[in-house]
């Protein structure tokens, strides 16, 4: 098959796109299908001439990291979980995250997700055991992989500068709930990071790989305001 | 206020950042990403430690008992004892910080046995321990950073240590968008880099664990120790990008091994350990599995739709997307693969290397494990050994160095722009490839002197070449200068296991099929002018 790249060399030089011709078979993902391209001795693209390395984050290969998260056929999706037999088409494109600056190739940078966590004083103060109602909605929330497919998707999210975006959503009811002492920054920084921004596109719920209900969370902390 | 340099953010580093932070100190804490991209959110089983009104009488003196015994009798009772001792109080201090661990009905914390336990020992958070931990201390260290007393630096790859007469004072990292090398010094540095997964190509765990900061310290003068010692999973599945695990909770859960022979299922396990035979250590699970005539599978469908769905919905998962297979109705074929390792950086009680000022935690720290690492005690020696460091590093002062490194960092970055500029097209790729195929093949379950030398002979060839060579430079900077010490290090770990003429622990010694008494100790390995040397010493005598 052939697999369409958006490449680009470092921080500061230009993006181009390069083809790839690979034998692929139907089950494999699309990290598979990059590791198949890597680890051959020598690469060549679809024309024959010697390419650089595909340079793309990889932990895991198995869902549980957010590395490799990265747009596949012009959708967000984590390369580890897309299978090939789901994709549409004949050619395979491949581009980075289009909301975060390019490092090289596919690999980006998303440090802006730790330090708007950071600036908003994500933490916990001191613990309040969870109530079992709320376990397994939180247990969900505590799985989130920081990947960043919530922001890439979201309509209202652009660099992070004010509008922090579904994972912070929540990141703050996973704390909140559990928190004895700072609920009330907590939800003080979820009314000026997140509810001021969201205009309920909803679209984060639909790409999140963990499944991670946001509207619940969003729903928790609204009536946690009241 | 001491400065804490800690190297590596999964949970092992996270804890010794936030126990540096407590103590008073500041901490900085350098990885590549962070720390939702760590191993250690991997970790799907649990964590153990006997708690109040343990399973049947469970007591710390039978977890010690256990961890020695699995370790096949070389790790060190007074190392252990301590790490044991501690295990009730990291669950409670885990629990204080948010970890959301699974509890039974009537409240209590839910416990399941991992392999080689008596007793169920092992607290478990669904099938996510190690990531509802990250997310918690994540959060922890957060505080500290909003406090000013963790900085967190991702984008550094570790290059070098800065370390002169035997005294370390920073380390040198590689900094891939200004493309430079960076120094940051410190009172202490603690190693917090995870296993050497990378040496064998793929292995269960994190491309990001690659041995490189082993390898590179030995070659700095770090001893290391136990190499030969690498545990391979029983239960794992193949699948077109890697090979996955089947957490040992499904059998801790009740899940049973089989291999079919004249259409019958023999639980081979079973028969030949008796009802708990599923449960057997590791090393012993793996080679019975090794040594079982036909394709061999775990059963967990007989457990139920729901059991399996609450408990161990991973593996219902896992099965599902990447293998077609239901496992509520069908068995899962599995095999043993590379999953762990039980050596690495030499360290004291303390987690103090030989070099003044340098500490290891976690995974790349070589103590507790013995020759085969029981299930959920290495989350647990991820957290303690964290809180071992930070509290040293708080008590003791630091050994004062005035070394200047100047010269030495402007010599690398030279050095480094050299390899970047090369034109050649001799594919570094290929060298790696290679390396994790000779560790691979000469170095499996089952062993001979014959393979393990062949591995040497070629691995010793590559060696005298890859400093001459001018290889591509379309890989990242970091993968081209990290080739030669982990050269160093597959080299070394076949040496230690060319020279432990035994069968202990994770491998079969063909050649020496029987335990030798005169073996039951700890090999240490050191690097001198090229020349590789090895020793023996007893766990609970290490100190520098
Ligand atoms: C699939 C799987 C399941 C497991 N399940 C369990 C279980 O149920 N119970 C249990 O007790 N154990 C389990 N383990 C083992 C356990 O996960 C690890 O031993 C433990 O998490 C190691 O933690 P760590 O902090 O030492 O290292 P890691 O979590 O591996 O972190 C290493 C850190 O070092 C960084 N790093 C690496 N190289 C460099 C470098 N050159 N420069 C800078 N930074 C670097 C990485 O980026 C990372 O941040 C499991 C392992 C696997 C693979
Ligand atoms: S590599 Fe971890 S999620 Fe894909």
């Amino acid at each position: 098959m052939l697999v369409k790249i958006k490449r680009q060399k470092d921080a500061e030089s230009a993006p181009y796109w390069q083809t790839f011709s690979v034998d692929a078979d139907p089950d494999m993902t699309v990290s598979a299908l990059l590791d198949r391209l890597n680890y051959t001795d020598d690469l060549y693209d679809a024309e024959g001439v010697a390419a650089p390395r595909i340079r793309w984050e990889c932990s895991c290969s198995q869902k549980m990291c957010g590395a490799c998260a990265m747009v596949i056929n012009g959708i967000p999706k984590l390369a580890c979980a897309a299978f090939l037999r789901d994709e549409k088409g004949d050619v395979l494109t491949l581009e980075p995250l289009s909301k975060f600056p390019v490092v090289a190739d596919l690999i980006v940078d998303r440090s802006i997700i730790s330090e708007n966590l950071q600036k908003a004083q994500a933490y916990l103060g001191t613990y309040r055991p969870l109530r079992k109602k709320d376990f397994e909605q939180m247990y969900a929330a505590a799985k989130c992989l920081k990947c960043g497919l919530c922001l890439e998707v979201c309509p209202n999210y652009s660099k992070g500068e004010h509008f922090f975006g579904a994972l912070f959503a929540n990141e703050a009811a996973l704390l909140a709930l559990q928190s004895k002492d700072r609920a009330k920054p907590l939800r003080e920084a979820y009314d000026k990071h997140f509810a001021a921004g969201c205009s309920k596109a909803l679209s984060c719920v639909g790409v999140c790989p963990m499944e991670i209900d946001t509207l619940a969370s969003m729903a928790r902390m609204n009536r946690s305001g009241k | 206020m001491k400065r804490v340099l800690i190297i590596g953010s999964g949970i092992s580093g996270l804890t010794c950042a936030v126990e540096t932070a407590m103590a008073g100190n500041c901490a900085v804490l350098v990885s590549p990403y962070p720390s939702e991209r760590a191993q250690s959110v991997m970790a799907a089983g649990g964590i153990n430690a006997v708690v109040p009104n343990g399973d049947n009488g469970d007591s710390i003196d039978l977890h010690v008992r256990e961890t020695l015994d699995g370790g096949c009798r070389i790790a060190g009772e007074r190392t252990v004892t301590g790490l044991c001792t501690d295990a009730p109080h990291i669950l409670t201090w885990l629990e204080g910080l948010g970890v959301v661990f699974t509890r039974n009905a009537d409240g209590s914390l839910a416990r399941r046995a991992f392999g080689g336990q008596s007793r169920k020992r092992t607290a478990y958070a669904g099938a996510s321990t190690g990531k509802q931990i990250v997310t918690a201390l994540v959060q922890e260290a957060r505080k500290w950073e909003c406090a000013g007393r963790i900085t967190r630096r991702l984008g550094l790859q570790f290059h070098s240590a800065l370390i002169e007469d035997g005294v370390c004072s920073g380390a040198l990292f590689y900094d891939e968008t200004a493309k430079r090398l960076e120094p940051l010094y410190a009172d202490a540095v603690v190693f917090a880099t995870g296993g050497q997964n990378r040496l064998f190509g793929k292995t269960t765990g994190s491309a990001l664990c690659d041995g490189y900061a082993a390898g590179q310290l030995f070659l700095q003068g770090a001893k290391l120790k136990n190499l030969e010692f690498i545990q391979y999973h029983p239960t794992t599945i193949e699948t077109p990008q890697k090979r996955m695990l089947i957490t040992e909770g499904a059998r801790g859960d009740g899940g049973r091994l089989y291999y079919m022979e004249n259409g019958r299922r023999v639980y081979f396990m079973e028969e030949k350990y008796g009802e708990k035979g599923n449960l057997m250590p590791r090393d012993i699970v793996s080679k019975c599995i090794y040594d079982a005539p036909s394709q061999v599978y775990l059963d967990i469908a007989f457990l139920g739709e729901q059991k399996i769905k609450e408990n161990l919905r991973e593996v219902y998962d896992l099965c599902r997307e990447y293998l077609g297979l239901d496992v509520t109705k069908e068995s899962i074929p599995v095999a043993p693969s590379v999953h762990f390792f039980m050596g690495g950086l030499a360290v004291d009680i303390k987690h103090r290397t030989n070099i003044c000022n340098l500490y290891a935690v976690g995974e790349c720290a070589s103590i507790y494990h013995g020759a085969n690492r029981l299930g959920g005690n290495s989350l647990l020696a991820a957290v303690y050994s964290g809180r071992v460091a930070a509290r040293d590093i708080a008590q003791v002062s630091p050994t004062p160095s005035h070394a200047n490194f100047e010269s030495y960092i402007r010599e690398q970055n030279e050095k480094l722009s050299a390899r970047t500029a090369t034109k050649s097209r001799f594919s570094a790729v290929y060298i790696q490839n290679d390396l994790a195929k000779i560790m691979n093949e000469d170095l499996g379950i089952v062993r001979t002197e014959e393979k393990l030398h062949d591995g040497i002979q070629n691995l010793q060839f590559y060696l005298s070449i890859v400093e001459k060579l001018k290889y591509d430079s379309e890989i990242s900077p970091y993968q081209a200068y990290s080739l030669r010490p982990m050269l160093c290090l597959g080299l070394a770990v076949l040496t230690c296991a060319a020279e432990r003429r035994e069968t202990r622990g994770a491998h079969i010694r063909t050649d020496f099929p029987q335990r030798a008494d005169n073996m039951a100790t700890c090999t240490l390995i050191d690097y001198n002018n090229g020349a590789f040397d090895v020793t023996y010493r007893n766990e609970d005598e290490l100190c520098w």
